[in-house]
């Protein structure tokens, strides 16, 4: 009966795998077929059975940039890209979408080269590599409290550590910053929350702007790119 | 009456105009060897229109192989040139009888030419003193009547250039070859457009003649073209090669022209007439045409009265236009704006124009570009400038007029132009936008064109499974209560090391007396033990102190006294020692183990 049980579990996992390789071709036939909009609706679906997947995020930004919803595109790219710094087509495509709306990805000044080692590992793989060092680091100071050893080593790792550290400290104030993204083809800073404050400038759909706060309706946001600070609609805006 | 009175004003008329045709001949030399070329000019004055050649007469002596004709008409007087290029096929004495001209009816004649031919060059020299003075003035420049005859003027109704050109062309007309330049104006301002030009006239055959143009400072100069014309010099039919430029001074001051110049190959030749009849060629002596130096004077443009939109355009005749791609746009579209000046003159070296603030655009720079080109005898210039404006919200805007300025050296004043407003409606923006292209790039030549960009294609499949770093991240909260059990850990065990070592001296020294062999070994685990546990140490202390110490740590009396008792034997021992004994050392173990068990049991 036991047997039984376990073989009926398998199967059932066998088809489920079977489905969502399916679900994928069926995206990609859609994507190919010009019908963006139904592979869209296979990827989000799929997205809510295997959250935080960064080839999901790629894909449904793929699809929102080829039905010409640019925001909503960079959007999920960034998504992606935050999941898997390193992977090429995300980073292509984000800069492609940045670069389009006049916003970039690597700032200007810095080397792609710095950059890109930068963003070498994804947030949790750096926190698990500051895991990693602090074992290390443990392990030494043990040693060297029990046996007064390797105290070079030790020290060497003490340096390691804090260089980690002071590295993930920068990718966690990146990380928790609140990223988001004009979705909206145009949207209208004001100078408060509501309509009644007068529109100081206009944004095009793609640009970046960090979320300072909300009320109501509305969000106070900084647009970077033009040191621009004032009020903007929900609606029109895809927080990352 | 009538009748006779016309037919008297007709006669009249007639002989007038009769009167005032005329017909000589001329060679450019009496004497000639065999294998020289002869030059006969036949110069027809007053005929006009439609006219026949003159009828050459029979000429045995001769073979013509070249034949020209000009006509100039200056001040209504017209001259016709006719130039034919003998060969002679005879020693001796050859005569060109009259040539016969027959205009209106009535046949002109000229007078018969006596030349004489000789079959060597040596002859010629030595016939030349008596037959001719006044022919050789240079190697391979010479004319028999341009000594003597007075300088032609050039028309004074031409322009400045032409006619200095002309008017240094006819001072030099008894060379056969001369290199001129000339310069339309001496005194220009700065950025103001001279016209320089080069003539290298000849009036006989030249061969391999390369050309090095004048060497310029404080000048820019850009090649206009060249140009090929004929000039009649003395009766003398001369061809010229002229090279225009166009000459900008860089700064008030001094600006020089060096000298143009030519090297050419004359067409003398010592082959035999026969042979250039039928295309033998052969040169003679290189030889050099140099044109004289110019300086210019260029006078800075006044500061007086010079307005800002002034960015260095010197001369007449400027236009500027403005307009925009177009006038509809949405909010946030980007509009072109090109605004173009053109006019004589050089554009290239003037500054760019700065466009005013426009409120309302988000304005990025202009770019310009400009050119020239020679047409119909004059230079075109222009300078086209182009800005990218991007509307920021809906509303009516109105690109103001942009002014431009540039000195005028015909009045010596400064003119301002300017464009007219341009207005545009930009609406609030609707679409979405779709795609882009960043535009092709242009063929790099290797065979290689970008003709776009478009995002990567899909990933066909999920995201590979998390990494080892990022499956240690996952478990934080583990990882976390690990490293403080392991710090905890380490804290305590170093806090409690040195009690721990107390708590084994009794068995170490247990240990170390079963092994021991002798009284030293003994001695060495009582040590040991009395360090470990009890903090005495044996080495720096007298028996009594250590008694005194065991006792304050809470030891007997009685079992003091039997460490004493056995310290003192292991003292024996170890500094008066006799035959090692293997036996005995057992036995002083036994007590001694016996003696730091009551220790262990007794200490506090």
């Amino acid at each position: 009966m036991k047997r039984l049980f376990v073989f009926a579990l398998f199967l059932l996992g066998f088809a489920s795998a079977a489905w969502a390789q399916t679900a994928l071709e069926q995206a990609e036939d859609f994507y190919r077929q010009g019908k963006f909009s139904a592979a869209l609706g296979i990827y989000e679906s799929e997205l809510k059975k295997v959250p935080n997947d960064p080839y999901l995020y790629y894909n449904i930004g793929n699809c929102y940039f080829k039905m010409g919803s640019k925001g909503l595109a960079i959007a999920n790219y960034y998504r992606a890209f935050r999941l898997a710094p390193r992977d090429a087509d995300i980073r292509h495509n984000l800069t492609l979408g940045l670069s389009s709306v006049g916003e970039r990805l690597v700032p200007s000044g810095v080397p792609v080269v710095l950059h890109q080692a930068f963003y070498s590992l994804s947030y949790t793989e750096l926190k698990g590599l500051l895991f990693v060092l602090l074992w290390l680091f443990c392990a030494l100071a043990s040693l060297w409290l029990l046996k007064r050893k390797w105290g070079r080593m030790l020290a060497a790792s003490a340096v390691i550590l804090l260089l980690c550290a002071g590295w993930f400290y920068l990718r966690h104030t990146l990380q928790v910053e609140h990223l988001a993204v004009i979705a909206s083809p145009v949207a209208e800073i004001r100078s408060g929350p509501g309509t009644n404050f007068p529109a100081s400038a206009s944004l095009a759909q793609g640009h970046l702007i960090t979320v300072e706060d909300a009320k109501d309706e509305w969000y106070e946001v900084i647009v970077k790119s033009q040191g621009l600070k004032g009020w903007v609609e929900k609606s029109a805006v895809e927080q990352i | 009456m009538k009748k006779v009175c016309l037919f008297v004003l007709f006669s009249f008329w007639a002989v007038y105009a009769a009167a005032q045709v005329s017909i000589t001949a001329r060679v450019d030399k009496t004497a000639l060897a065999l294998d020289d070329e002869l030059t006969l000019s036949v110069e027809v004055n007053g005929a006009a229109g439609n006219m026949l050649m003159p009828q050459l007469p029979s000429l045995p002596a001769f073979n013509v192989y070249s034949r020209e004709v000009q006509q100039n008409t200056i001040n209504g007087k017209t001259t016709t040139f006719f130039r034919y290029v003998m060969l002679p096929r005879f020693v001796g004495k050859a005569t060109i009888g009259a040539i016969r001209f027959t205009y209106n009816g009535k046949t002109y004649t000229t007078d018969p030419i006596t030349v004489n031919i000789y079959r060597h060059a040596q002859g010629v020299q030595k016939a030349q003193p008596a037959s001719s003075s006044a022919r050789v003035t240079s190697s391979g420049n010479y004319d028999s009547a341009a000594v003597k005859r007075p300088v032609e003027k050039a028309d004074p109704n031409l322009p400045p250039l032409e006619r200095d050109l002309a008017n240094q062309a006819y001072a030099r007309g008894n060379e056969n070859y001369f290199l001129i330049a000339a310069v339309s104006d001496e005194t220009p301002y700065v950025n103001e457009a001279v016209t320089l030009a080069v003539r290298f006239y000849y009036s006989r055959p030249f061969y391999d003649a390369p050309y090095q143009k004048p060497t310029v400072s404080n000048i820019f100069m850009e090649d206009l073209g060249s140009s090929q014309g004929t000039q009649s010099i003395g009766g003398v039919l001369y061809r010229y090669e002229e090279q225009r430029y166009q000459l900008t001074a860089a700064s008030a001051g001094k600006a020089t022209i060096g000298p143009a110049s030519v090297r050419y190959m004359t067409g003398s030749s010592p082959l035999s007439a026969l042979d250039r009849l039928f295309g033998g060629s052969a040169v003679s002596a290189e030889e050099t045409a140099q044109s004289a130096p110019i300086t210019l004077q260029v006078r800075a443009v006044p500061a007086d009265g010079k307005p800002k939109s002034f960015y260095g355009a010197v001369g007449s005749g400027y236009t500027i236009s403005a307009q925009t791609d177009r006038t509809q746009v949405e909010a946030g579209e980007a509009v072109n704006l090109t605004i173009t000046v053109q006019g004589p003159g050089n554009l290239k070296s003037t500054a760019d124009l700065e466009l005013p603030s426009l409120d309302g655009f988000k304005t990025y720079p202009a770019q310009s570009v400009s050119d020239t080109s020679f047409a119909g005898g004059s230079l075109k210039s222009y300078k086209i400038f182009k800005a990218v404006l991007v509307p920021a919200a809906s509303e009516v805007y109105t690109i103001p007029s942009v002014k431009w300025s540039y000195f005028n050296p015909a009045t010596a004043s400064y003119k301002t132009i300017h464009t007219e407003p341009i207005t545009l409606q930009v609406s609030p923006s609707t679409k979405t936008d779709r795609g882009f292209d960043f535009g092709a790039a242009a063929p790099t030549g290797s065979g290689f064109q970008a003709l776009g960009q478009d995002i990567a294609y899909l990933k066909t499949s999920y995201a590979p499974e998390d990494s080892f770093l990022e499956k240690i991240s996952i478990w934080h909260t583990l990882n976390w209560v690990m490293l403080a059990l392991l710090a905890g850990s380490v804290l305590f065990a170093s806090i409690g090391r040195k009690s721990l070592a107390q708590k084994r001296a009794y068995g170490v020294a247990k240990n170390q007396l079963k092994k021991a062999l002798s009284d030293e070994a003994v001695a060495d685990a009582v040590a040991d033990y009395l360090q470990q546990k009890l903090k005495i140490s044996t080495g720096s202390l007298p028996l009594r102190s250590m008694v005194a110490s065991l006792q304050q740590r809470g030891i007997t009396p009685a079992t003091a006294e039997a460490f004493s008792l056995l310290w003192q034997r292991l003292e024996t021992a170890r500094f008066a020692p006799g035959t090692p004994d293997a036996q005995s050392a057992q036995d002083l173990a036994r007590q001694a183990l016996d003696i730091l068990k009551l220790m262990e049991g007794e200490a506090k």
